[in-house]
Parts: C-alpha cells; sequence; structure tokens
C-alpha cells in the first residue's frame, strides 16, 4: 500500500485517454486544450483570409475577382472576431489558468463549460457551410439594408453563426464569473487574486452583457432576411441605423473583451520577468474594471457618419476619451513596473513588452478617431484598419502567444526552445509593424477600407504592408512547429519552472486531474518578487531563492 | 420578512398572488381609460410593480446567497444604457421618424 | 437511506456551496436573458414613440382575452411554482409533486391559448411576410408591430417550452428520491427560471395588448 501511496497521481493527460474520455470530460484543463485546437484551426481560416487579401492589395489590379475580394474580407472578419480573438485568451488560458490561480478544483459548471465548447463548434460549422455555400459579401459588420435586401450571399447562415456562437460565449462568462465569487481557496480574498483573474472577471462580465444584445440583434436581422419582415426596412418604416446601435452596443465592447483578459495576462509576465511587484496593483483593478463599465458608453463614435444626431455623436466622442484614462493608468503602470526590475527578456516578456508598445500606439491612435472632427475625413479609411489592427492583433495576439509560451510547460509539462521562441515574437513584433504602419499612411492619404483597388501611386505603401504580412505569417505558423516539437522532444518542465509566485505554480506541471491534492490556502497577495535579492514568495507565504 | 422556503407558509404567496391578479385586472382597465401619452407609462408602471413582487417573493430575491440581487439588477440597470444613449440619437435626430 | 447518496461535485465542498452556486448561476443567466428581451423591447418602445399612431392601430388587432387568461395562467403557475419549492425543502414530496404538475398543466394550458391565438391571428391576415394586409386607414408602420409580436411571442413560448422540459425533468428527479429536503437547489433554479419567463410576459403584455383600445 505504502508503494502505491508513493507513486505520482496521474496528470490530466495521462489520466485515461479514450477519445470518450476527452469528448465527454468534464476537466477545465482538457477543455482548455480542445478550445485551442478549435481556435487555432480558425486563426488559421482566417489568416488564410487574410493572406489572400494582402496578397490581392499587393498591386492595384489584384488578382482576386471583386465579389470574392469581399467575401474575403467578411470571412476574415467574421472567424477572427467571433472564432479567434473573444474566444481566444478565455476560454483557453482562462479556462486552463481560473481553478489553478485560486485554488480551486474545477470550475463551477463543468457540463456547462463542455457544451460550450460543443456549442462554439456548431456555430463554427455553420459559418463553415456559409463560406462553402458561397460566403458573405457584407463584411463582419452585416449593415442594414444591404444585409438584409441586396446582399448576395448566405447572410442568414452567417447571422445565425454569429448568433449561436454567443450561447458559447454567455456559457463561458456564466461560468468564469460564478467560480470567481464561490470557488476561491480560503484566504484567496478580492485583494490578493492575480491581475489574470480580475483581466477575466471584467471581461465575462462585459461578454455577460453585451452579448444577448448582439443576439437579439442578430436574430431579428435572420428574420428580416429570412422571411422578409421590415424591422430595419426605411421603406416600412424601420430604421437601418437600429442595427448599428445594437450591433455596436455589443461590438464595442468586444473589442474590450478582446484586450481586458490580454491587459491581465500581460501584467503577468511583466511581474515574473522584471521579477519584481506589478507597480500599483488596486489601480489596475480599478483600471480594468473602469474600462469594462465605460466600455458601454461610448458605441455610437463607430456610426459619426452614419447619419446619428450630432449632438449625440458629440456626446459619444466626449465618452470615448474617458476610456483613455483608465487605459492610461495601465500603461504608466506597466511602464513603472519595469523601473529598477531585474528584467529577463525571454520569449513572454519579449511578447508582453511588445503588446505594451502596440497597444500604446493603437490606444492613442485611438484617441485620434474619438475627435469628431477628426474622425469624419479619416473615417472607413485604413487608418481604422491599422488602429484596430494594432489593438486587436497587435495587442491581443501578442498577449495570447506571449501566454501560451509561459503557461506551456504547465499545460503539457514541457519546455519549449527558447530561442525558437524568441525568434517567433521578434519577427512577428517586425512583420506586425511592417504591414500595420504603411496602413496608418495609407489612411491618412485617404485610402477606404474595403475597396478592391486603388490608385497606382499607393503602391509603395500597400506592397510594403504585404511583404510585413508574409513575414508575420510566418511568425505565427513557427510555434506550430516548435511548439508541436517540443511535446515529444521539449525537456521535462518543473512545477515551478519561471520562479513565479501564483497558485498554478505550486502543483505539478502537468496537474493531476483535479489540479490539487489539498486545497492549498493563501496567505499573501500576487507578485511578491524582490529584484535585489532574487527571492520569491509564492501566494501559500513560502519564500524560496 | 422571513422567505426561506424551509420555514415559509402558503398564505403570504396567495395574497400575493391575488395582489398579482388585482393588478393585471388594474393594467387592462387602464388601457380603456383615456390616459393619453401617461397610457404606456401607467402600464409600464404596473408591470415593474408585478415584476418586482415576483422577484422579491417567488424568486425570494432578498435571501441568500447575497450577491445575487447584483446580477439580478445588473440586466435592468444596463438596459438603462441602451435605451437612454440610444435616446439620445433618436431624440436629437433630424429626419426621424421618417414617416413609414 | 436514499439521501445519503447526493454527494457534492469535486469542485465543492459541501452541498450547500454546491446548491448556491447553481442559485448565482441561475440569477448570472437571467441578466442575460433580461438584456435579451430588453433589446427586443427597447424596439417596441422606439417605434411605438415614433409611430404612435400606427402602433395602436395595430395593437387593437391583437386578442386581448388570450393575452389576459395567459398572464393570469403563468402568474398563478408562479405561485404553484414556489409552494413547490416550498414543500421540496419541507420535505412534504407529495405535495411538491402535485403542486409542480399543476405548474406543468397550467404552462401547457399557456401554449394552448397562445396556439389558439396564433390561429386567430392568421385569419385576421396580419402576419408579416405570411399574409399580412394593411386595413383600410392603417399606415403602413403597423407592419413593425405585428414583426415585434411575432418574434416576442414566438421567443417567449420557446422559453415556456425549455421551462416545461426542466419541469418535468424536475418532477423525474423528485419521483426518484434524488431532489429531497437535504438538497432542493434543482427545483429552486428550476423555479427561478419559471418565475422569470412569467415576469416577461408580465412586460410584454402591456405592450402587445393594451395600446389604441380606446
Amino acid at each position: 500500500m505504502a508503494m502505491i501511496a508513493a507513486e505520482a497521481e496521474p496528470t490530466y493527460l495521462d489520466n485515461e485517454n479514450t477519445i470518450a474520455s476527452w469528448l465527454l470530460t468534464k476537466d477545465h484543463k482538457r477543455i482548455a486544450l480542445m478550445f485551442l485546437a478549435s481556435i487555432t484551426a480558425f486563426f488559421f481560416v482566417g489568416g488564410f483570409a487574410a493572406t489572400l487579401i494582402r496578397l490581392h492589395l499587393a498591386t492595384p489590379n489584384g488578382l482576386l475577382q471583386p465579389s470574392m475580394y469581399n467575401r474575403m474580407f467578411t470571412m476574415h472578419g467574421v472567424i477572427m472576431v467571433w472564432f479567434f480573438l473573444i474566444p481566444s485568451i478565455p476560454t483557453t488560458l482562462g479556462n486552463f489558468l481560473i481553478p489553478l490561480m485560486i485554488g480551486a478544483h474545477d470550475l463551477a459548471f463543468p457540463r456547462i463549460n463542455l457544451m460550450s465548447w460543443y456549442v462554439f463548434n456548431l456555430s463554427g460549422l455553420v459559418l463553415l457551410y456559409a463560406l462553402i455555400m458561397g460566403g458573405v459579401d457584407t463584411g463582419w459588420t452585416f449593415y442594414t439594408p444591404y444585409s438584409t435586401s441586396f446582399s448576395n450571399g448566405y447572410v442568414f447562415a452567417a447571422a445565425l453563426a454569429v448568433f449561436v456562437n454567443g450561447f458559447s460565449s454567455i456559457m463561458t462568462g456564466l461560468n468564469f464569473v460564478v467560480t470567481i465569487h464561490r470557488l476561491r481557496a480560503p484566504g484567496m480574498t478580492w485583494d490578493r487574486l492575480p491581475l489574470f483573474i480580475w483581466g477575466i472577471y471584467s471581461v465575462s462580465i462585459v461578454m455577460l452583457l453585451a452579448t444577448p444584445v448582439l443576439a437579439m440583434d442578430t436574430l431579428l436581422l435572420a428574420v428580416e432576411r429570412f422571411v422578409g419582415t421590415g424591422m430595419f426596412d426605411p421603406l416600412r418604416g424601420g430604421d437601418p441605423l437600429l442595427w448599428q446601435h445594437m450591433f455596436w452596443f455589443y461590438s464595442h465592447p468586444a473589442v474590450y473583451i478582446m484586450i481586458l483578459p490580454a491587459m491581465g495576462l500581460v501584467s503577468e509576465l511583466i511581474a515574473c520577468y522584471a521579477r519584481r511587484p506589478i507597480f500599483g496593483y488596486s489601480g489596475m483593478t480599478i483600471a480594468m474594471m473602469a474600462i469594462a463599465i465605460l466600455s458601454f458608453f461610448v458605441w455610437a463614435h463607430h456610426m459619426f457618419v452614419a447619419g446619428i444626431s450630432i449632438y449625440s455623436a458629440i456626446l459619444f466622442s466626449l465618452t470615448t476619451f474617458f476610456v483613455a484614462v483608465p487605459s492610461a493608468i495601465k500603461v504608466f503602470n506597466w511602464t513603472v513596473s519595469l523601473h529598477k526590475g531585474a528584467i529577463i527578456f525571454d520569449a513572454p516578456m519579449l511578447y508582453a513588452l511588445g503588446f505594451v508598445l502596440l497597444f500604446t500606439i493603437g490606444g492613442v491612435t485611438g484617441l485620434m478617431l474619438a475627435t469628431l472632427g477628426v474622425d469624419v475625413p479619416v473615417h472607413d479609411t485604413y487608418f481604422v484598419i491599422a488602429h484596430f489592427h494594432y489593438i486587436m492583433v497587435g495587442a491581443t495576439v501578442s498577449a495570447f502567444f506571449g501566454g501560451v509560451h509561459f503557461w506551456w510547460p504547465k499545460m503539457t509539462g514541457r519546455h519549449y526552445p527558447e530561442a525558437w521562441a524568441r525568434f517567433a515574437a521578434i519577427l512577428a513584433f517586425a512583420g506586425f509593424n511592417l504591414t500595420f504602419f504603411p496602413q496608418y499612411i495609407l489612411g491618412n492619404l485617404g485610402m477606404p477600407r474595403r475597396y478592391y483597388t486603388y490608385p497606382a501611386e499607393w503602391q509603395s505603401w500597400n506592397l510594403l504592408s504585404s511583404a510585413g504580412a508574409s513575414i508575420l505569417a510566418v511568425a505565427y505558423a513557427l510555434p506550430l512547429f516548435y511548439l508541436g516539437w517540443s511535446l515529444f522532444y521539449g525537456k521535462r518542465a518543473d512545477p515551478n519552472p519561471w520562479r513565479a509566485t501564483g497558485l498554478e505554480w505550486l502543483t505539478p506541471s502537468p496537474p493531476p486531474k483535479d489540479n490539487f491534492e489539498h486545497t492549498p490556502t493563501v496567505l499573501i497577495g500576487p507578485y511578491s518578487y524582490d529584484p535585489e535579492s532574487d527571492r520569491y514568495t509564492t501566494q501559500d507565504g513560502v519564500s524560496h531563492a | 420578512m422571513n422567505v426561506e422556503a424551509k420555514e415559509a407558509k402558503s398564505l403570504p404567496f396567495i395574497i400575493a398572488w391575488l395582489v398579482l391578479l388585482i393588478l393585471a385586472g388594474l393594467s387592462v382597465f387602464s388601457a380603456f381609460q383615456r390616459l393619453d401619452v401617461w397610457a404606456p407609462i401607467v402600464e409600464f408602471g404596473v408591470a415593474a410593480c408585478q415584476a418586482l413582487i415576483v422577484f422579491l417573493l417567488f424568486m425570494r430575491l432578498k435571501g441568500p446567497p447575497s450577491l445575487k440581487w447584483v446580477f439580478a439588477g445588473a440586466g435592468f440597470f444596463w438596459l438603462l444604457f441602451l435605451y437612454g444613449l440610444s435616446m439620445t440619437d433618436y431624440a436629437t435626430r433630424r429626419g426621424w421618424p421618417t414617416g413609414g | 437511506m436514499p439521501s445519503a447518496t447526493i454527494r457534492p461535485e469535486t469542485q465543492y465542498a459541501t452541498l450547500h456551496q454546491q446548491g448556491e452556486a447553481a442559485q448565482l448561476g441561475m440569477w448570472v443567466f437571467l441578466a442575460t436573458e433580461t438584456l435579451f428581451f430588453g433589446a427586443l423591447i427597447f424596439t417596441y418602445y422606439l417605434y411605438r414613440i415614433s409611430y404612435p399612431e400606427a402602433i395602436a392601430h395595430a395593437s387593437e388587432d391583437t386578442v386581448l382575452w388570450c393575452g389576459s387568461v395567459n398572464l393570469a395562467l403563468l402568474l398563478t403557475s408562479s405561485l404553484t411554482m414556489v409552494l413547490a419549492i416550498n414543500a421540496a425543502a419541507q420535505g412534504r414530496r407529495g405535495a411538491a409533486m402535485a403542486l409542480l404538475l399543476a405548474t406543468i398543466v397550467l404552462g401547457f394550458c399557456f401554449l394552448g391559448v397562445k396556439g389558439y391565438e396564433y390561429a386567430a391571428d392568421y385569419s385576421d391576415k396580419v402576419v408579416p411576410a405570411v399574409n399580412f394586409t394593411l386595413k383600410p386607414g392603417e399606415p403602413p408602420a403597423s407592419e413593425l408591430f405585428w414583426i415585434y409580436y411575432f418574434v416576442a411571442t414566438g421567443l417567449h413560448a420557446i422559453h415556456v417550452t425549455t421551462g416545461l422540459g426542466l419541469l418535468l425533468y424536475v418532477f423525474w428527479r423528485l419521483r426518484q428520491r434524488r431532489v429531497t429536503a437535504a438538497y432542493y437547489a434543482p427545483i429552486e433554479v428550476v423555479g427561478l427560471y419559471w418565475s422569470f419567463v412569467d415576469t416577461v410576459w408580465i412586460f410584454l403584455f402591456p405592450t402587445i395588448y393594451l395600446a389604441g383600445r380606446l
């Protein structure tokens, strides 16, 4: 008996390994890996569309038919927004880490968690059906009355996919909120929660409060498209802008759904690799909650030139400026956190630093767009495209890659090859800026978005952007290979390879099925790093050299 | 008032049900009165009262776990943002309503 | 000792904690439902403010008695529901099952009246995209009301049907003694959903049936 007890508990990966044990699992760690597989697949489908767009725009005459070009940018937008960016960090790293970080044995509702994955894939299949049957040409915003009355595409199926996708978001958000409220380990008070948990908490709130409005909106759109009712049809007294109001009531907060978990995640990385506590912890938490709430007051800044009332536009312009305050607080705090730190430039840190820089550029240009007078000329130009790609891709995707590398040893029990990872991180940063900075210039010159052609004098900037995109594509594909390689040949990882302070590092890598043998007791807040003595204290109060 | 299911008596709930039915009757009655612009406000007010009774008594909003009233309220509170901020546009937009 | 077989799931320390988490989860879900229906009701009030005459014209053609009877049915079913929860919590299993059955019957009656009303609407030629025809002197924007009517009542009927499924499930669990005085969270949570569906109808009722009655 003693011998059996001495043997290590099987990890969550080894513990039963039949197909059914994965497909019917209630283990949040396995579901996280299943989500990782799903969203990676969608990332490359959406990336394929992006590749075609950039190839097409390398020359003014392009290689796609105009109608095909429209379908490509729509497919790129819909997939990247709903099937990659929104679920990216919450469903994978969030799913994996929430119970581990707060000292719980699983999420509150494991069955709902699994159902969320199935619903997500179901909605993905509906979308793929729409794409294979001939695609959609409305852009990811489905603006009425074009989408309801004129579009020649599978709008109904795409809207249905977005509707069903919302259920997955809501199930995940609901699960996270209840888990964080009810399943924290003894001593894990709100002011001791890692900032990543705060990021996930705030994003779950936004998901829960915004998604239902989009669901109703897309439902009305689908009904109108399918049977020809007139809710958004101006000929019958309906208001096409009503679609936009309800759409952006969701879709502006959706931008914060993408960025909030990334903000939390990057705080973890910066503290660990600068070896010092994050500056202004409570300011960071307040800023995240403030961004979550303010995100609901700004939506009509997407509609300044759509025909809304000028008074309303002024109001929304003003509220948009308010969001800059908590965002700036965060950037300041990350920067100060680096001051006098003992910075280690490992791959996750490179991604985190890239995040801060690109988020700042994206944020500042966002302020320019919030200014009513500036927005009118640059609205619907490449300036807008560059702005939101700096936030969604530059910031969010960087953070996502950084997080996947940082917790890779915890998820798989293997180290990734550091040199390759650093190379990919730097390549991604270079490729990203080369792709999207020229688009700021193009936008400033007046190149409109969603046009399949442009005057010949803009070709050099477009060519530069396309060249950058090819570098970016390599940088995003590389991890697929070396991370895949590391699954089999990577160095075995210790429980705490980065000498980090969170509860997730107290359990073996990879963790056993129930996460912790004994529920840990939390004595201190996160980020007890000391750059002087190079000691750190994990959240259970144990100090390490 | 203790509304815990373990010790709950039936009578308060039956009284509440009667009040709900009376309010429903009141609502229908009001539809046949000359209230002009007040009609939707009165009808909505009656509905809100009914909903409050259902939430507080039938759904035990006040009981444990303590945070549930925050969640219950959040949905209604957030609707104010949708209604209020959208109306800043509709109330001042030129050319609205279109006439249909 | 059937109640001894109910154990909390691994992530919970006690059944009490599990029950409270389930309740919170349902309330969070109901907040999303509030926003879902609230967004729809927004379209109604927007168009009612914008086209008061057209909406009043259309609203007058709804079948008032159907809506009122249905309101009474659902309010009553909320009463039987909460009494069923109380009975289950107090270990009066037979009473809980009888009251739950009453709730289920009232729910089916609601759907029956609703079905009758839809048939009446169809023969009144008010179904948009199917047989909608403007009555003499009616402004065209009244069609907007009927879109709202069918989307709102259709979604509500789907919710009632879901609720009936959940009620039948809880009834079955009560029968199997898997819902007991020691652990009655399932019936409590389903009750929350059911009363919420009732509340939705409370708010839909004045928007659909009461305008233009004078």
